[in-house]
């Protein structure tokens, strides 16, 4: 099969290019960009076999790579599998996710490692790549023998979820993966610094009687392990920064040499731990009342963004006052931090101190999050609200639409040390095509993933994926999206958004 | 219309129906207003010799406490019997909790039997929200965590008007475990919505971060000397202090703690003559208050335990009715 | 007076009747030694001072008065959308063996009469209970009747009966029958 994209705005990040055009794509391979001034001419003959997607309006950019997904199968089944979570992916516009080490069993061995990607294979809809453990059970004590899970496909390691408190046994990882060159991604929690917590500390912890998780205890970690990073000139990468220390101390390590990426995810770069307060907020004389969407307000005084702004009939723009309070969806490690740390990350990711969006995607079962908050399991399933929630940054004028695609695309493929995802002829054939603008309401009721579990629940959100190909072929379309070849104007609703640069 | 007199009697009224308590935070200050003033008509229920109306008639309340606590629970089950509801004692103990059953089933299962309010203590922070999400009655919370107790702060501002009149204006001075009372924050946000002027004193261990308390609640003073602290003061809360605290390592000793933080006769000079003593209960002797000031005349202690079952009257009756 | 308002008592009916009212208490009593008056919150309170205060005038003794809310009693509580607002009662005197006499402003259904004496039940063991209103407008729900009326008014079901005490609603007494539809 044959697909010509027409009329999209093409955004290749790793060639920082952004153009108005189309996108001849044959057996799994891009094989031409036509751009504005040579489009492919509407009555050539394209010969036979060949489908036309009208992509007018809309921003067609390599496939996303997520670093950090929880996919549970092996063992917790009920939570996600890999045929659903996959899926969920390719309804988020990824079509490269990694697999977290902590299933059950773990990715500990190479035999588990080998059944999983076996399933992906036969079950997966977009591509799953292998993290495994660091150490065995993900107990923190004897490293896995990570030569031969890389043998067996692991493209990076990491106890996810059981921080290696040990930091002789962290010094040992990060110089033996450098033989292998692939990277330690450290979840960074001084646990002993958080025991028992429930949220981020801070002026809402302290007012809800919460236990708080101190932006320290995620800091101290940071800065023990880039230590042990420039002792072993190994790859260290960050997983889900999500203070403003946190970020600080990447920034200093990168400006001395030191071998660290990072990683931040949509929700910490969107969502603050007046989350947690719910409808309580409504009391929080520091709350201001929900306004009208909005996208000139632009606190930095970066370019406007005004095409965007059109009649959404939006009441407000992501307004944690629909929870109830103490709402377990917003129960997540590391926690949501307070408004100085979200603003910290975006300037982090703006910089380049992070390379990378990654979901943590973490899907749950009711049972797991319908419970008393501090014993509620923590994380947010995030794959299919990943793209709304980071176009809020670029509908805010925080960060223009290119930076964000390359955050998706090109950054995470530089942390697996891979070749950029691009759109250049001779391409793998990863593709999304989004609408920034298209407005929707979150129901979690309609994700392909089993997990539920997100605060963002009736939330309104602008940008949906439209379109999800993965090496050619398409694995998610929204409705009929693009097969009105007819109604194709010249015209596109983006100018506003790709000026950014 | 049932009754001639109704139609201006409603106009006086609450204009929402609240019904449920989770905290005081969402309270405005004339509603807080309403609370005490129906505690004092309850108050005089309870002086007859039948202390019983017959409004909850045929309403059931259960009492579900996950935590020990005998005085909170019989306060509110001695409320519930005055208005002639029906009562019963459901404790984490021994029941299906124990088994596994998730709260959330345990609320459901209670929907289904017929239950009309649900009060609930809890060591979880929050629990009584999600309780009300799958309730459709009342829900009160008889306490949850370290977040909220809200009874206790109105029997507090109850027992303080009582005595001194009016709130507005008072200087209240709380000591001891800030950062794990559920007494405190309720109280925070009474005190300051009836317009007192509050200290918080404590070494700055029990705070956690003393920063984000001036952050939360604006106006209060936070100080770590307790004779400075009660200079000039109306009402002294003392809080207490459980031994774990020192186990966790928050403070060196408990004999450190009490030499600079337990209320004494002498640092009580540092107040007014008129000031008020008040515990919520149960009390460390020795440890945060010495017996000759928990029974001296400022002490208010006792009048706190039999004003709390004339609060919880209020609530019942203005809330779950 | 709004349109379709119908005056059935002005000031001076009212004192009158209170008089009156006053007279046959203390006719039927043969005296006040054993009478305590007990007024039905909110305008039964005014009511009752007024007649204790014709009685010290022509029988030359105070008669102790009780304020009664009968609210906690009521049987209509959870079919109201608010909670309507608690008032004391205040009744100082021990009314076990004495003549309670209640009163209140207008008999209709009988069930604020209903609650009332349950509530008295509660307070003592009265040797008798009397019932003194100034309005019967009919309507009984229950089998109760006044013992002593300043008025008896045929009214409508839809009609309402509107009494205006200087004490408790800042204007000038009267009695007025409304239509509800007004």
């Amino acid at each position: 099969m044959r697909y010509l994209i027409k009329h999209g705005s093409i955004i290749d990040p790793a060639q920082r290019v952004a153009t108005i055009g189309d996108i001849l794509i044959e057996n799994g391979k891009v094989v031409q960009v036509f751009d504005l001034a040579e489009m492919a001419p509407e009555n050539e003959a394209l010969g036979e076999n060949i489908e036309v997607i009208n992509a007018l309006g809309c921003v067609v950019a390599p496939g996303f790579t997520d670093l950090h997904t929880h996919l549970r199968e092996p063992g917790e089944e009920h939570k996600e599998q890999i045929a659903t979570g996959t899926l969920a992916a390719a309804r988020g516009g990824f079509t490269t996710i990694c697999a977290m080490p902590n299933t059950n069993p773990p990715h500990d061995r190479a035999a588990v490692i080998r059944q999983v990607r076996q399933i992906a294979r036969r079950e997966g809809h977009v591509r799953v790549d292998i993290i495994g453990a660091i150490t065995i059970g993900r107990q923190g004590q004897t490293l896995t023998e990570m030569a031969e899970l890389v043998e067996a496909g692991c493209i990076a390691f990491s106890d996810d979820g059981s921080p290696v408190q040990d930091p002789t046994v962290m010094r040992n990882a990060l110089t033996y993966a450098s033989m292998l060159g692939v990277p330690i991604m450290s979840h960074c929690e001084e646990t002993r610094l958080n025991a028992g917590w429930a949220m981020h500390e801070g002026v809402v912890s302290t007012r809800l009687g919460l236990p708080g998780y101190p932006a320290a205890a995620e800091e101290t970690q940071i800065a023990r392990d880039i230590a042990l990073a420039e002792l072993t000139g190994a790859h260290l990468h960050i997983c889900h920064v999500s203070t403003a220390g946190g970020v600080a101390l990447i920034r200093h390590a990168k400006q001395r040499g030191v071998r660290v990426t990072a990683e931040v995810t949509p929700h910490h770069l969107t969502l603050t731990d007046r989350w947690v307060l719910g409808s309580l907020a409504a009391f929080d004389p520091e709350i201001p009342p929900p306004e009208p969407v909005r996208t000139t307000g632009n606190r930095r005084g970066r370019k406007k963004a005004e095409s965007v702004q059109h009649g959404l009939g939006i009441r407000s723009w992501l307004d944690p006052r629909i929870l109830p309070p103490y709402d377990t969806s917003t129960r997540v490690s590391p926690p949501l931090r307070g408004e100085e740390d979200l603003e910290a990350l975006i300037e982090g990711l703006r910089d380049g101190t992070i390379d990378a969006i990654a979901t943590d995607h973490a899907p749950h079962a009711r049972v797991d999050k319908e419970c008393e908050y501090g014993l509620a399991a923590c994380g947010i399933s995030g794959l299919e609200t990943a793209l709304g929630l980071v176009l809020t940054l670029v509908h805010r004028g925080e960060m223009d639409l290119v930076h964000i695609a390359a955050k998706l695309t090109e950054g995470p493929a530089q942390v697996l040390g891979r070749a950029p995802a691009t759109l250049h002829p001779g391409a793998r054939a990863d593709v999304v095509v989004f609408d920034p603008d298209h407005p929707w309401t979150v129901d979690t009721a309609h994700f392909a993933s089993r997990g539920k579990n997100s605060p963002l629940q009736g939330q309104q959100l602008k940008g949906q994926v439209m379109l999800t190909m993965s090496g050619g072929v398409i694995v998610f379309r929204r409705g009929d999206f693009g097969k009105d070849i007819r109604t194709i104007r010249h015209a596109s609703r983006l100018d506003g958004i790709l000026s950014g640069e | 219309m049932q009754l001639q007199t109704s139609a201006t009697q409603n106009a006086e009224s609450n204009q929402e129906r609240r019904r449920h308590v989770f905290d005081l935070d969402d309270f405005s200050r004339a509603e807080i207003e309403e609370v005490l003033d129906t505690t004092e008509s309850m108050k005089e229920i309870l002086s007859r010799e039948i202390k019983q109306v017959p409004t909850l008639r045929g309403k059931t309340i259960v009492n579900m406490f996950f935590e020990e606590s005998t005085r909170t629970r019989i306060s509110f089950e001695l409320a519930a019997r005055s208005l002639s509801a029906g009562v019963i004692n459901f404790s984490g103990r021994g029941t299906s909790v124990e088994k596994g059953e998730s709260l959330v089933d345990t609320v459901r299962t209670l929907q289904s039997l017929g239950a009309d309010v649900l009060v609930i203590r809890h060591s979880q922070s929050g629990t009584p929200y999600l309780v009300a999400q799958h309730f459709q009655g009342s829900v009160i919370n008889a306490g949850d965590g370290c977040h909220a107790h809200p009874t206790q702060a109105l029997l507090d501002l109850f027992t303080i008007r009582e005595k001194l009149g009016h709130i507005d204006q008072l200087k209240v001075v709380i000591i001891g475990d800030i950062l794990h009372s559920r007494v405190a924050r309720s109280n925070l946000w009474g005190l300051t919505k009836m317009g007192a002027r509050v200290t918080l004193c404590a070494p700055p261990t029990l705070f956690g971060a003393a920063r984000f308390w001036q952050a939360a609640w604006p106006t209060i003073n936070i100080s770590y000397n307790l004779d400075e602290a009660l200079d000039g003061a109306d009402v002294i809360m003392a809080l207490r202090l459980q031994k774990e605290r020192q186990q966790a390592g928050l403070l060196p000793s408990l004999r450190e703690y009490s030499r600079f933080f337990a209320l004494t006769d002498e640092r009580l000079d540092y107040a007014r003559d008129h000031a008020l003593v008040m515990h919520p209960g149960p009390m460390n002797e020795g440890v945060e208050i010495m017996p000759e000031v928990a029974l001296s005349s400022h002490s208010v202690i006792s009048d706190q335990v039999a004003n709390g079952v004339a609060v919880r009257m209020a609530l019942l009756y203005l809330f779950t009715t | 007076m709004s349109p379709g308002a119908k005056q059935i008592f002005n000031a001076d009916e009212i004192r009158r009747a209170l008089v009156r009212i006053a007279h046959e208490i203390a006719e039927r009593n043969e005296g006040v030694r054993d009478v305590v008056l007990i007024g039905i919150r909110r305008r039964g309170v005014p009511l009752a001072e007024r007649i204790a205060t014709a009685l010290a005038d022509f029988e030359g003794q105070q008669v102790p008065v009780g304020h009664l809310d009968i609210t906690l009693y009521r049987d209509d509580l959870s079919r109201r959308s608010t909670t309507p607002r608690l008032q004391k009662t205040t009744i100082h005197t021990d009314i076990t063996g004495r003549v309670v006499v209640l009163v209140d402003d207008v008999l209709y259904t009988g069930r604020t009469i209903r609650a009332a004496l349950d509530a008295l039940a509660d307070l003592g063991r009265p040797g008798r209970i009397q019932l003194a209103v100034l309005v019967d407008r009919g309507h009984r729900e229950l089998p109760i009747r006044a013992d002593f009326v300043g008025k008896n008014v045929p009214t409508a079901r839809d009609e309402q009966v509107e009494v205006r005490l200087h004490e408790v609603d800042n204007e000038p007494d009267t009695v007025l029958i409304v239509r509800q539809d007004m």
